[in-house]
């Protein structure tokens, strides 16, 4: 059946865009034999090994251009410059004036023209014909013309505002360019409705929570990679997911043998991931228990009087409790057991991370996507002040914003002020999650149980929750119950197999867009997006989109998107505008801000003390807020035994979950390059693994290769075992990235997805979704 | 006289397979499919591979990217009954496809899996692509835009590159590289000349204990390893 939906999808359409690219190929490969003859006799001195099979004219009039412009692979967003060749882009570069990774990229830069190029594409807007939605029914896909699908949604969204219930639309959106971010935000504002949801809080909230409750700033950490000595990894796997990542890679060489002193490296994580492979030392610990460690750390390096006394006495507040609280409760042989890890070795690791200076506590996905996960990362973040590396070379930085033009003040109607003083559908800084502001998981729920209120029409802009959320099946019934869902992307997904109406956007190679990174670099970068090639299809930019539909529902809405360029090009140009000429930056593709200023000690700390708190007032303030009760240790980082879901007995394995570097993050991996070496730890592509350790493995007769039913008190997935030396004997691994049911000829089928067996969970405060706290058995299938 | 050689710092390596990729890219070289995948018949003329050794939690797992190694003593062109491979007087060992008879005579031959046999049907060429003619091309021109069916192919050092550079009096090993090299955002992988004592692979060699794959085997490989 799935294939039926994605041979009738190529055949179906118009003109030369309807045909399917493998065809296109033929075509031109026909007429390149023709183009041969002419250029064999018409220019012999060339020899007959060369000729181009798709020069316009047949005449040698050849066009090469490299077109500066940025990737949009994951959220790094790096500068490239793309090769085309009479219009076809045929290879992709780095852009050596970007200075966040210094000119490179990672392996997905290349896999954009695959992106591009891909067959599964959408190329014309579609309406569902079938009424019954659900995994594997067939939409019953009709093409139909821009301006009726367009008309159609925006009567849609005209009707639910003068019903005047704005809030019952609900966005969703996935991996977008930071301009599209920019325009989602403006028109959830102006339309009236508080549920713009991001994917964000399936990943990275807890990280930013832990940040702020220690000194104000609701943010993943930069840190200042190129002049450490030290790096203490706490599940941050650096080298393979973690954002910036190219800058990650590029300051990986340089940190190693680009500068007289190598730095040094450790990585504490359950799963021997490539960052740990790459490290000086990888020290496998019970998952879960990350936050135990790291107040054993701070308790070795308080006792032994290894803290850096001027920076703690003069710029930080709370030290006291804190430094209790560790001497009292955390030495390394009270924690031994509960981290796996040797007292002896906790010693040493806090030895070598406090009198190695600057070092960096580095607290990643795999320490915080638990149900405690926001203490955790404030007790791993804690360690940076300790050690003084909070705004100093080689320490912990902060991110500049870069100086886009100010958007001017929305226009707002009673509608509009009204809908969004509605409480968000995803309970976002109430009493279930004080200090979240995405709770991305939790909308499922909140749509099953219409709660707070029914959502009556939803539009997603190019994510794939029914893949990436855990429990990934409650988004196939939650989708399902929306009376109207409307979904923008490239290509064709699980999520938008819900879809009433599909509107098919350009690519990142075909549009205008602005961009930046996420933390890292401390300076600010702009990058543009401008299109290499024109657009493939009868498609359109996520922007111009919008901007057609605030056209379309007139009055404030309009008047909020009116004087800032009228559509995609426009948008660009006036946000831009104050950085450098127009003609500079689409000449260049990169914008670099001034150089990074350390020690602002006097006006970083947005905190009650105005210092970097070891007790959170922030965190103690916002809880007496909301009416909740506070103890003594509330505002305190510290270590709590997380709960797993699933009973020790009955699920003795713990399933982690990975993302490997090719897990291309726009919600398809329909990328034969991307697929072909999807894992490079086990040489294996086109595939995922239960990767077991190889003595829990003898133990439940499983040889590698076996097929083996991984199985949560939830659902169950049938994997191919691989028997792997390094992954702790407790944990069950697997990649994400695979198991797509709905995608293209190469994506479907393959693999497994985790997700689809993972429980509902979340941290308390931020309403990240926990990721790593499923229990699982593993059995021959 | 020149010698091209690589030298590939395992310390500063990533592991992230851009050198890879990229050479995907450069060099037109089709992808494989799930199927071929299970045979091994994938083409690549680039490819990370994984070494595991030990035990948990000592395990220790290297990954080596694997080019063509350019041997001195290549057994692939001692065995080529078509002389279809053969050996360029700067070192680079090359393919000639309109030679090769494709007996696989020499994927059997090479010690390092370095060589791949184009199982490809000419209707599944899906990347037919455009290259300028050599007077345009500020790479080189690619010489190889069409696939060629049923015979071998492998790693070239990007010699499109290295002779284009040559040709313009650019400096090869620092204007220009092979694509593998050019991707690599960790600089683990460094290339130029052998013989010249100046060069950065000389200087590179000169400054550390370096290893090369399977020394045994007495093919004097031009690509050399920086262990960690």
């Amino acid at each position: 059946m799935e294939n039926n939906k994605s041979t009738r999808l190529q055949r179906g359409k118009s003109g030369l865009s309807g045909i399917s690219r493998r065809t296109f190929i033929k075509l031109t490969a026909l007429a390149g034999v023709a183009a041969a003859v002419t250029r064999f006799f018409s220019r012999p001195a060339l020899g007959s090994a060369v000729f181009s099979p798709e020069l316009p004219g047949g005449d040698g009039v050849i066009t090469e251009k490299w077109v500066p412009t940025s990737c949009l692979n994951c959220a790094t967003r790096c500068a490239t410059r793309v090769r085309v060749v009479n219009g076809r882009a045929v290879k992709v570069t780095g852009n050596p004036l970007s200075k966040v990774s210094e000119g490179e990229n990672c392996a997905r830069v290349n896999v954009g023209l695959q992106v591009l190029y891909d067959p599964a594409r959408i190329t014309t807007p579609l309406k569902r014909t079938n009424p019954a939605k659900g995994r594997g029914i067939n939409p019953g896909w009709t093409e139909i013309s821009w301006e009726r699908a367009l008309h159609e949604v925006g009567e849609r969204l005209k009707a639910l505002r003068e019903n005047g219930q704005p809030e019952r639309l609900l966005l969703l959106y996935g991996l977008n360019t930071v301009s599209d971010e920019d325009i989602f935000r403006r028109f959830a504002a102006a339309y009236g409705t508080p549920n713009l949801v991001s994917a964000d809080g399936l990943n990275n909230e807890a990280d930013k929570a832990g940040e702020w409750m220690a000194d104000g700033h609701y943010t993943q950490s930069a840190y200042d990679l190129e002049r450490t000595n030290y790096i203490l990894s706490f599940g941050a796997n650096i080298l393979e997911s973690y954002k910036p990542l190219a800058r990650g890679l590029r300051m990986w060489g340089k940190i190693r043998r680009e500068r007289p002193n190598r730095a040094k490296v450790v990585v504490v994580d359950p799963r021997y991931s490539v960052t740990a492979l790459k490290a000086d030392r990888w020290v496998p610990i019970n998952p879960g228990t990350d936050a135990a460690l790291a107040m054993a750390i701070a308790h070795v390096i308080i006792s032994e009087g290894l803290y850096d006394s001027d920076f703690v006495s003069k710029w930080t507040a709370g030290f006291d409790e804190y430094k209790k609280l560790a001497i009292d409760y955390y030495a390394p042989e009270a924690v031994a057991a509960t981290t796996g890890i040797p007292a002896d070795t906790i010693r040493q690791l806090a030895r070598e991370f406090a009198t190695t200076k600057p070092a960096i506590a580095w607290r990643g996905r795999g320490a915080t996507s638990w149900p405690n996960g926001s203490y955790t990362g404030y007790a791993i973040f804690c360690l940076n002040a300790l050690v003084g590396s909070i705004d100093a070379p080689g320490g912990v930085i902060y991110q500049e914003d870069p100086p886009y033009h100010p958007l001017p003040e929305i226009a707002e109607d009673d509608t509009s002020r009204k809908g969004k003083s509605r409480p968000a559908l995803d309970f976002r800084k109430t009493g279930s999650f004080p200090v979240a502001e995405v709770v991305t998981n939790r909308v499922a729920d909140s749509i099953l149980e219409s709660q707070p209120y029914p959502v009556e029409m939803a539009i997603g802009f190019n994510g794939n929750f029914n893949m990436s959320a855990p429990g990934a099946g409650r988004w196939d019934e939650a989708l399902g119950k929306v009376p109207y869902y409307v979904h923008v992307a490239p290509f064709i997904s699980e999520m938008a197999e819900y879809a009433d109406i599909i509107l098919p956007s350009t690519v990142f190679m075909e549009s205008w867009a602005y961009e930046h990174s996420p933390p890292g670099s401390g300076f600010a970068e702009v990058r543009l997006k401008q299109p290499a090639v024109t657009p493939l299809y009868d498609t359109k930019s996520t922007i111009d989109i919008i901007f057609n539909m605030a056209g379309r529902l007139g009055g404030t809405v309009e008047r909020s998107f009116a004087g800032i360029g009228d559509g995609a090009g426009g948008f660009v140009k006036y946000r831009t505008a104050d950085l450098a000429s127009w003609d500079r930056l689409v000449e260049q593709g990169v914008w670099v801000g001034p150089d990074y200023k350390y020690y602002k000690y006097d006006r970083i700390f947005d905190t009650p003390s105005g210092k970097f708190e070891f007790r959170s007032g922030n965190l103690e303030a916002l809880l007496k807020e909301k009416g909740e009760e506070i103890d003594n240790l509330t505002g305190l980082p510290y270590y709590r035994e997380a709960e797993f879901l699933g009973d020790h007995g009955d699920y003795p394995l713990v399933l982690t979950t990975y993302q490997p570097l090719l897990n291309i993050e726009n919600g398809s991996q329909n990328y034969p390059w991307a697929q072909e070496v999807f894992l490079v730890m086990h040489g294996a592509g086109w595939t995922n693994f239960a990767e077991i350790n190889r003595r829990t493995a003898r133990s439940l007769d499983i040889k590698d290769g076996d097929m083996v039913w991984v199985e949560s008190q939830f659902n169950k997935i049938k994997a191919k075992a691989r028997v792997f030396e390094g992954i702790h004997p407790g944990v069950v691994g697997i990649a994400t990235g695979q198991g797509h049911y709905a995608g293209g000829e190469w994506d479907r089928g393959i693999g497994v997805n985790p997700n689809e067996i993972i429980g509902v969970d979340y941290d308390r405060l931020s309403g990240q979704s926990a990721l790593f706290n499923t229990r699982v058995r593993v059995y021959k299938a | 006289m020149t010698r091209w050689g690589m030298v590939i710092d395992l310390d500063k390596c990533t592991g992230c397979q851009s050198c890879s990729v990229a050479c995907k890219a450069e060099n037109n070289v089709p992808y494989g499919s799930p199927e071929e995948h299970e045979k091994r018949q994938t083409p690549f003329w680039h490819k990370v591979i994984a070494v595991s050794n030990g035990e948990y939690p000592t395990v220790r797992i290297d990954l080596i990217p694997m080019p063509c190694m350019h041997c001195d003593d290549a057994p692939c062109v001692t065995v080529c009954p078509a002389k279809a491979t053969y050996r360029r007087e700067d070192g680079i060992v090359i393919q000639d496809f309109r030679r090769c008879i494709g007996c696989k005579y020499c994927i059997v031959a090479c010690p390092y899996g370095a060589r791949s046999f184009n199982y490809k049907e000419p209707e599944d060429e899906e990347y037919h692509r455009p290259d300028p003619p050599p007077e345009r091309a500020d790479r080189g021109i690619w010489p190889f835009p069409h696939r060629v069916h049923g015979v071998v192919e492998k790693c070239t050092f990007c010699f499109h590159r290295i002779d284009q550079a040559i040709k313009e009096g650019k400096k090869v090993g620092e204007e220009v590289l092979p694509a593998c090299a050019e991707a690599c955002p960790a600089h683990a992988i460094a290339f130029g000349d052998l013989d010249d004592p100046e060069s950065q692979v000389a200087r590179l060699l000169a400054s550390r204990q370096w290893l090369r794959l399977r020394e045994e085997m007495g093919t004097s490989p031009k690509v050399f390893y920086l262990p960690k």
